[in-house]
């Protein structure tokens, strides 16, 4: 069994690995970066808690071979925050009490990310579609939606 | 969980792909999204000695509109289906099949070729080996008898594809490639029926793209998905319907596929009997419902038991057929 | 009292910057230098003797660090009480549900454990094994554990007043019987240990947990070490909703392999493993009996239940009564009778689950509407008629220091605009309403009490030191508030030390609702006890008299003269200056009978107070389908107070996100015999945003007398109160009586159908 040699962009870095092909961009993401906000909670890309960002779209780091995701620009939840200063997003949900526990809490930020950059002013139904894939268990959703709504251009205007 | 050791191959381009399964024959699966493989390799539903991943593979993405039809290469994703005006404009009951599977971000990479040719499912067959090893293997597992229907013979498990009965209700085709050769085929003919060996696409052919027709005149389509919440679940039902108008205003071509109540869509050929040659208005919905609920059989395979989703292909087909009429009445018709 | 600053504010969680960030580690994030992986061998049979298990093959296979089997633990059995120890991690004689824990291995990386795994043999004896309640009990069926005739783990025996006297003078009385499948926590971060020994023989071992000194205890036991060298770590936790407050199998046997190998150990769970081998809901079948007079109160009551805990005791006692506990404080009955049973079948093991019996509670309530429907009254005057008061004594004889049941029922009612909706609604469109109870803990012996100790910086920031550990719910956060408030301090100033078993004191933990009561309260005494060594030394700088102080914003000042003031950090260099340290101790100790037992003597105090709240839902019903869309929702508790109101409102959200749609429509498992069919969460459909309706949050305040700021328990109830309403609205939208739950669609069509035929 031979490893693959490949680099791989992460948060505007480039990391040159050498890794098994079998493994996904999870766990290599987790286990030789130690970026381990991307998490595993369901096994079978049901979940979003291992969601990041490839090129910009949310998508499931768990269903994706590591190898694969050569070439593209992968964004995970550490590289949301500029300098120390986080993203509106990241002071929305602290800001909204819309993180309890925490750990759909990078997926979920991050699919929300997406889903302002491509809609600046989503009505409450969008938000709720956007992260339709995003399971939380502890907050019922509500300051999630809560949150992303302050982040977005018509939150800030309003203040 | 990791996921089983294997080689990785990834080509640039379509032919690269051919000449590999036609080097490893047997021996290769294909990665096209990964939505549905890799959690089935994550589970040991199977161990191939290589894998093949298609992201690499440009040439096999893109919707191009040609004379009469739409040609979709099998990579293009289901996000690209959702957000294309032409496949909404002129393929309603595909678009809303596409926009109706799993969640965004899932869409986002899984791929129409993925989605038509995945695997049948069942509750006894889809699990890790910590709930399959418990248990003597299925039929679908190459045991000898259904765990589901105990003691059965035959294999239920189903067909949950989402983007099949519409593409069927379409009449589209299929482009399979192996190296040297390509065939086109029915969309309806990918299917065996046999819940063992659901697909007839043969382990060094690829599926290069769909051929979707752009019928004539006036018509409307719909598909409708039974499914508990708003996202992430595959069918438990569905129905898709397309219907077209002749001239007269009159119904001269219906299509109704009823998918998800077996190994295979099922086109309900007793059901065109009650809406050709009808007027939109006369059109009988419920005995065109009706006749969907007699060709379907469905088992307690799946979360809700067979005789509700029975029920179902009813109301579902009805919901279907109304939503047809609907969007024939939208095009002017 | 005193106008507060910090405490009743909804500020800023302390935690959540950090989880926000992605910088917050759960135990799986963890990565200790030589950290090995490790994966457990489990039965693949339901009930089978172990004859023989061979590790060499594993053993041999390069990378691999150690094995672990039977051998390598004590034997001895745990159990939550001396009388419920009948589980043996690693078991040597048998297996007694399908993935039961046989061996484990720990060795370089994932695949080679794997591997490892596979090559590891096991013998064994299959045995008759037993799926059902009824299988279970049936005379002459296989006993799981020799000591448990009928395979009855625990029988809970009730009888208050005269129940057949009560029925006899009743007005109306019927009965009907309620069952639903289990649910499970599904805790979005599945369980992990790690576990570390030091050349000194000290353990250092991370885990989610409800209750560190809960885990502790049993781990010393286990491993034969004393308390002072098993250090349970604190750790960023993914949800507990009543789980893993208990020792699990994996702690111990992580811990074994970390000895063995000399090395770290990590074991993560799959999602599979969190389903089948930690705990789940236990499923149940409650009948209830009730009568009641002409007005609707209840006048006697008699209910059996059956649960199926699975395989082993684990929380037995406390799980068989707690259901019934929470309705003998929503509600008045003077005359009851309760039969709890907790019968052991070949399935994987149950334990506490945040809705305290879904049958149970939906049935009490919805009999309540179907009761008030013979008798023409509305099911909010059966609740109000019912409803439990402050001053009553519950009829196991809690006393209920403060109520605030009616003005939830009042206030929630008036909100979802009840009386203009009851009976009024287009068709299939109901409103319903459920009512519930929580304790605020239970009787815990020596770990009933909380204690925290204050240390201070010379430049006037604080460190609180509790044992109250934070599953999420923003225990943490709690903490701050409470020492900042009592110090005169502002958040920002104080660093909290919390849930680690080597530096924090003992805690209850957070599993029985009692960390806002018992761990806030010992914080605040804690905080008191340091506030007024503060004063003395302040008092003689400002030429007062202590009790003349008061401190706020950084400052100590005299009440009414804000001029009068002195910083805290000066007040601290003088102490120290004078060779006086000031440091703060707290405990807090519930009134609680000590008598009480949960079976042998179910009476006396269970916990100091309780918590009451009301959901109401309205919904609308697909009648072809069987669908259900959740229009709106109304969710009150009389928490006693708000500590944080936003924090509360999200406990209230996703309790009845939980509870109620969760649980109502969606959540259960399926079974082909011991094999759980829907273990992960494409076949285990748990609540989506887009399905979630708005949700009203109305907070009560009966303002408890020894409450922290009279505060209770913040919310728990919701979880039960909204699958009632659930099941409340969905009768009432379709105008039939739904008795299985979760109501699935298939059961709102047969409903309906059934109700075609008979009409």
């Amino acid at each position: 069994m031979e490893k693959h040699r490949v680099t791989l962009r992460v948060n505007g870095e480039a990391y040159d690995l050498l890794t098994y092909p079998h493994r996904t961009l999870l766990e290599v993401l987790r286990e030789d970066l130690h970026l381990t906000g991307a998490k595993e909670s369901c096994g079978e890309g049901a979940c979003g808690s291992c969601t990041v960002l490839l090129d910009g779209a949310p998508v499931r780091s768990c269903l994706l071979l590591a190898i694969e995701a050569e070439g593209r620009e992968i964004t995970t939840i550490e590289g949301l925050a500029a300098g120390g200063k986080l993203h509106p997003l990241q002071e929305a949900f602290v800001e909204h009490h819309a993180i309890q526990c925490g750990f759909c809490t990078p997926g979920m930020i991050l699919t929300a990310k997406a889903l302002l950059d491509a809609t600046p002013e989503p009505t409450e139904e969008e938000i709720r579609r956007a992260l339709s894939g995003n399971i939380c268990r502890c907050t019922g959703y509500a300051k999630i939606v809560d949150a992303v709504k302050a982040a977005s251009a018509g939150g800030r205007k309003s203040g | 969980m990791r996921l089983p050791l294997f080689q990785c191959l990834s080509p640039r381009s379509t032919k690269e792909a051919l000449e590999i399964l036609d080097r490893y024959k047997g021996r290769v699966k294909i990665i096209a999204g990964g939505t549905d493989i890799i959690n089935r390799l994550r589970q040991r539903l199977l161990s191939p000695q290589y894998a093949m991943t298609l992201k690499g593979v440009s040439d096999l993405r893109g919707i191009k509109r040609k004379k009469g039809h739409f040609l979709i290469s099998a990579a293009t994703t289901l996000r690209e289906i959702v957000e294309s005006p032409d496949i909404a404009g002129f393929a309603a009951a595909i678009a809303e099949s596409a926009g109706l599977v799993a969640a965004p971000p899932i869409r986002n990479v899984a791929t129409v070729g993925g989605n038509l040719l995945q695997n049948t499912r069942c509750l006894y067959y889809n699990q890790s080996e910590l709930v399959r090893k418990a248990a003597p293997p299925c039929l679908k597992q190459g045991g000898k008898s259904c765990a589901a229907l105990k003691g059965g013979t035959r294999c239920f498990s189903v067909y949950q594809g989402d983007l099949a009965p519409s593409l069927i209700a379409f009449d589209a085709r299929v482009v399979l490639k192996k190296a040297g050769l390509a065939r086109t085929i029915p969309v309806l003919d990918l299917f065996s029926r046999n819940g063992r060996h659901p697909l007839t696409i043969g382990d060094d052919e690829i599926l290069t793209d769909i051929i979707v027709p752009i019928p004539k005149g006036a018509y409307g389509s719909s598909y409708q998905k039974l499914r508990l919440r708003s996202g992430l679940e595959y069918p438990l039902v569905s129905s898709s319907v397309f219907l077209s108008l002749s001239k007269e205003g009159v119904i001269d071509r219906a299509r109704v596929v009823v998918g998800a109540v077996g190994p295979a869509p099922t086109v309900v050929e007793g059901a065109a009997a009650f809406l050709v040659g009808k007027r939109p208005a006369e059109a009988d919905v419920e005995k065109a419902a009706e006749s969907a609920f007699s060709a379907s059989r469905p088992i307690d395979n799946l979360a809700l038991p067979g005789s509700y989703r029975r029920k179902m292909v009813k109301v579902f087909t009805k919901r279907a057929i109304e939503g047809a009429l609907l969007s024939l009445r939208k095009a002017g018709a | 009292m005193k106008e507060l600053s910090v405490v009743g504010k909804s500020t800023k969680r302390v935690d959540t910057s950090a989880k926000a960030t992605g910088e917050a580690l759960f135990t799986a994030d963890l990565s200790l230098p030589r950290m090995l992986v490790a994966k457990v061998k489990r039965s693949p049979h339901a009930h089978a003797r172990i004859l023989r298990v061979d590790t060499s093959g594993a053993e041999r296979l390069p990378g691999v660090r150690a094995v672990v089997t039977s051998g390598d633990s004590t034997g001895e059995k745990w159990g939550v009480f001396r009388y419920t120890q009948d589980q043996a991690f690693l078991p040597s004689d048998k297996v007694r549900f399908i993935g039961e824990e046989v061996a484990a291995v720990a060795a370089v990386d994932e695949d080679t454990a794997a591997a490892a795994l596979d090559l590891i043999t096991v013998e064994y004896e299959e045995l008759p094994a037993v799926f059902t309640i009824d299988e279970a009990m049936k005379p002459g069926a296989v006993l799981i554990h020799e000591h448990n005739p009928g395979n009855i783990n625990v029988h809970v025996k009730i009888d208050v007043g005269d129940v057949g006297k009560g029925f006899a003078a009743s007005y109306y009385v019927r009965e009907d019987t309620f069952s639903a499948p289990e649910e499970s926590y599904f805790q979005t971060e599945p369980y992990a240990v790690v576990a570390q020994f030091d050349n000194s023989g000290n353990l250092d071992i991370w885990m989610p947990n409800a209750g560190p000194h809960l885990k502790a205890k049993p781990l010393s036991n286990l491993l034969k070490m004393p308390l002072n060298k098993v250090r349970v770590r604190k750790i960023t936790i993914g949800g507990a909703f009543g789980g893993r407050s208990e020792i699990s199998p994996a702690d111990v046997i992580c811990a074994l392999l970390a000895r063995k190998a000399r090395q770290p150990v990590k074991i993560t769970y799959t999602r599979e493993e969190n389903s089948i081998a930690t705990r789940q809901a236990h499923s149940m079948t409650t009948t209830i009996k009730t009568g009641v007079d002409r007005e609707g109160r209840v006048l006697s009551r008699d209910i059996t239940c059956h649960m199926d805990g699975g395989a082993y005791s684990s929380t037995g006692p406390i799980a068989t009564s707690v259901p019934f506990l929470c309705m003998e404080q929503a509600y008045r009955m003077e005359n009851v009778r309760y039969n709890g049973y907790r019968v052991f079948t070949n399935k994987p093991i149950r334990g506490m689950f945040r809705t305290h019996g879904r049958a149970f509670a939906c049935g009490i309530d919805l009999q309540l509407d179907l009761i008030g429907s013979e008798l023409g009254i509305d099911p909010v005057t059966m609740r109000l008629r019912n409803a439990r008061q402050a001053g009553d004594y519950t009829p196991t004889r809690s006393l209920v220091p403060s109520c605030g049941m009616t003005e939830t029922i009042e206030k929630t009612a008036e909100q979802a605009g009840w009386k203009e909706k009851w009976g009024k609604l287009p068709p299939f469109h109901g409103i319903g309403i459920g009512c519930n109870s929580v304790q605020t803990g239970f009787p815990m012996g020596i770990r009933g009490g909380s204690t925290a100790f204050i240390k201070f910086n010379e430049d006037g920031g604080a460190t609180v030191i509790s044992g109250v550990v934070d599953n999420g719910q923003g225990n943490e956060n709690m903490i701050v508030q409470i020492a900042a408030e009592e110090l005169g301090l502002l958040p920002e100033d104080i660093q909290i030390i919390t849930a680690d078993t080597e530096v924090t004191p003992s805690d209850p933990g957070s599993y029985s609702m009692c960390e806002t009561f018992i761990g806030g309260n010992a914080v605040r005494l804690a905080a008191i006890d340091a506030k007024e060594k503060l004063f003395q030394v302040a008092a003689r700088a400002l030429e007062a008299k202590p009790g003349e102080l008061t401190a706020r914003d950084r400052r100590i000042f005299v009440k009414g003269e804000p001029e009068r003031s002195i910083p805290v950090g000066r007040v601290i260099r003088m102490a120290l200056s004078k060779g006086q340290s000031i440091a703060g101790e707290g405990s807090y100790w519930p009134k609680v009978d000590p008598r009480r037992e949960w079976v042998e003597n179910p009476f006396g105090q269970l916990s100091e107070t309780f918590s009451f709240g009301t959901t109401m839902v309205e919904v609308k019903v697909d009648p072809e389908t069987g669908l259900v869309d959740v229009l709106e929702a109304w969710a009150s508790q009389d928490v006693g107070f708000a500590l944080n109101p936003k924090v509360i409102e999200g406990q209230f959200e996703g309790g009845f996100t939980m509870g109620g749609q969760g649980g109502m429509l969606t959540e259960y498992h399926l079974w082909d015999g011991g094999r759980l069919l829907n273990p992960a969460q494409l076949e285990y459909r748990l609540p989506l945003a887009p399905d979630m309706p708005k949700i009203n949050s109305i907070i009560v305040e009966s303002n408890d007398p020894t409450g922290p700021y009279g505060a209770k328990e913040a919310g728990m109830s919701v979880a039960m109160s909204a699958a009632q309403a659930y099941v409340s609205a969905i009768c009432n939208a379709i105008g039939a009586p739904i008795k299985e739950y979760p109501i699935t669609p298939d059961k709102i069509v047969k409903a309906l159908e059934e109700k075609k035929k008979k009409a």
